[in-house]
């Protein structure tokens, strides 16, 4: 398994790239309040992930989002299709599921809802990431949720054109073995270097200490 | 022999009995400062890991759940959520200021129905038996004095089928990322500490009990020593943290 850090900040920029679009949309917001306590599924297939939108509201502030890897409660409306599919689903008036190929469990009415919200929400899909990290403030995306979106961005972004194995691909993220042992082995032998003159600069230190007494 | 229970306060020696004052008092002296620090030290990563955290809780509507040593409540309010207006969350805390802090930015972040703040200790958690679905620690297990103490307490007060989850920081799993966050901890830490709340000693003090805790398989066979069953542990950021989950029987 990949480390959870990743996926957890992939989680945090989906989540922060809805609820700041949603932030300057009040109507949008209105509307989704009227869907709090309703759970969305969504079951990629490549890449293969999970994850489930769990719907809130917050007194007098209207509706919002929160991104889940996990879910233990009822799920309201699940749904499985490719990462295409949905940004397709997310973009075009008129795409249906079916006709996606996306299967559907459960109520559709909520998945039409909610469609028609976030497809009307000025979020761009394809790189939620880069945009976020302009204008959120600067304490709330500190260096790994800023990793893990240049990382996704890359992901997502080579989506259209290599087509999703090359994209499931990437999602490993592993770099080649052999390229970054060989560059932890330079940093180690640059590590060691400092060691010997850490223990040099003692020696020196007490030696030092020494006349003075 | 009347020689004096000693235990280890970040890497100095000090009587038992003194250990949970000083933890206070860094705790007292940091309370304020604590969320800037928290995103300074960690880049905002330790966001990412609180998240890991939720997501492995598998809290659902309805549930109680304990966040001990939960500080500024970044976890409770995340569980306030998803426990809904019928499950409770507690907040629970030794040091009257981070807990607080805690109460104050729940509320300004609009939650205040489904959470309880209790001042406490997680070495005597002051609960009836079988009375949570999953007690959260995070970054709290290093400053108790006594580790088996706590987690025999929290085994307690959960439910039969319940978990804990202790996020603590660990022991990195490649020689060269200890040997950078060493110097990170060790040198920038009390220098940040210095500028940001002017505190050397206790951010010097909280790098010190990171490199002190017990490192991930230690910690795993301590829970199964408490009687926690199924007690497994997931590395995270290369190991520098670890989230432990073990379910009572
Ligand atoms: C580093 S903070 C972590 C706060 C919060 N859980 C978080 O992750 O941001 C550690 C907290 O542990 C608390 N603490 C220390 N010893 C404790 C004990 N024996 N019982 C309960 N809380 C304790 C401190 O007061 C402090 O608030």
């Amino acid at each position: 398994m990949s480390d959870p850090t990743f996926r957890a900040g992939f989680d945090a920029t989906l989540e922060t790239a809805i609820n700041t679009a949603l932030r300057y949309d009040p109507g949008s917001r209105a509307r989704l309040s009227k869907l709090a306590g309703k759970v969305l599924g969504v079951n990629l297939t490549a890449p293969a992930i999970n994850l489930f939108l769990v719907i809130d509201d917050e007194d007098d502030e209207g509706g919002y989002v929160e991104v889940h890897s996990r879910w233990s409660g009822e799920v309201t409306t699940e749904l499985s299709g490719s990462a295409l599919a949905f940004l397709q689903l997310l973009r075009n008036r008129d795409a249906t599921p079916a006709r996606l190929g996306v299967t559907v469990r459960g109520s559709s009415a909520l998945l039409a809802e909610l469609q028609s919200i976030l497809r009307d929400l000025d979020v761009d899909w394809e790189e939620p990431l880069a945009k976020l990290i302009g204008d959120a403030p600067a304490h709330q995306l500190g260096t790994g949720i800023r990793m893990a979106a240049s990382w996704l961005k890359d992901a997502l972004g080579s989506a259209p054109k290599a087509g999703a194995e090359a994209v499931s691909e990437e999602w490993r993220m592993t770099p080649p073995q052999a390229q970054f042992e060989a560059f932890a082995e330079d940093v180690a032998g640059f590590a060691q270097g400092v060691d010997r003159l850490e223990a040099r600069i003692e020696i020196l230190r007490r030696r030092l200490d020494g006349e003075e007494k | 022999m009347t020689e004096r229970k000693t235990t280890h306060f970040g890497y100095q020696q000090v009587p038992v009995e003194e250990k949970a004052g000083r933890v206070a008092d860094v705790f007292h002296s940091v309370a304020a400062r604590y969320d800037v620090m928290n995103d300074l030290m960690s880049g905002g990563i330790h966001r990412l890991w609180k998240r890991f955290t939720i997501e492995l809780s598998a809290a659902r509507p309805g549930q109680t759940i304990l966040d001990i040593a939960g500080g500024t409540g970044d976890l409770t309010a995340r569980f306030s959520r998803i426990v809904g207006p019928t499950g409770k969350v507690v907040l629970a805390d030794i040091n009257a200021s981070m807990l607080k802090v805690g109460r104050d930015r729940l509320l300004d972040r609009g939650i205040a129905g489904n959470v309880e703040t209790v001042q406490a200790d997680a070495q005597y958690l002051p609960f009836p038996d079988n009375t949570f679905d999953c007690i959260t620690i995070a970054f709290g297990l290093r400053n108790v004095t006594d580790k088996d103490l706590a987690l025999r307490s929290m085994l307690r007060v959960l439910k039969p089928g319940g978990r804990l989850l202790v996020l603590e920081f660990s022991k990195p799993q490649s020689k060269l990322l200890e040997k950078v966050y060493d110097q990170y901890s060790f040198r920038l830490l009390p220098f940040m500490g210095k500028l940001v709340a002017d505190d050397a000693d206790s951010y010097r003090y909280l790098a010190e009990s990171i490199r002190m805790h017990p490192d991930q398989e230690t910690l795993k066979g301590m829970m199964s020593d408490a009687g926690f069953v199924d007690c497994e542990f997931h590395n995270m950021t290369g190991g520098i943290v670890a989230l432990h989950k073990g379910i009572k029987p």
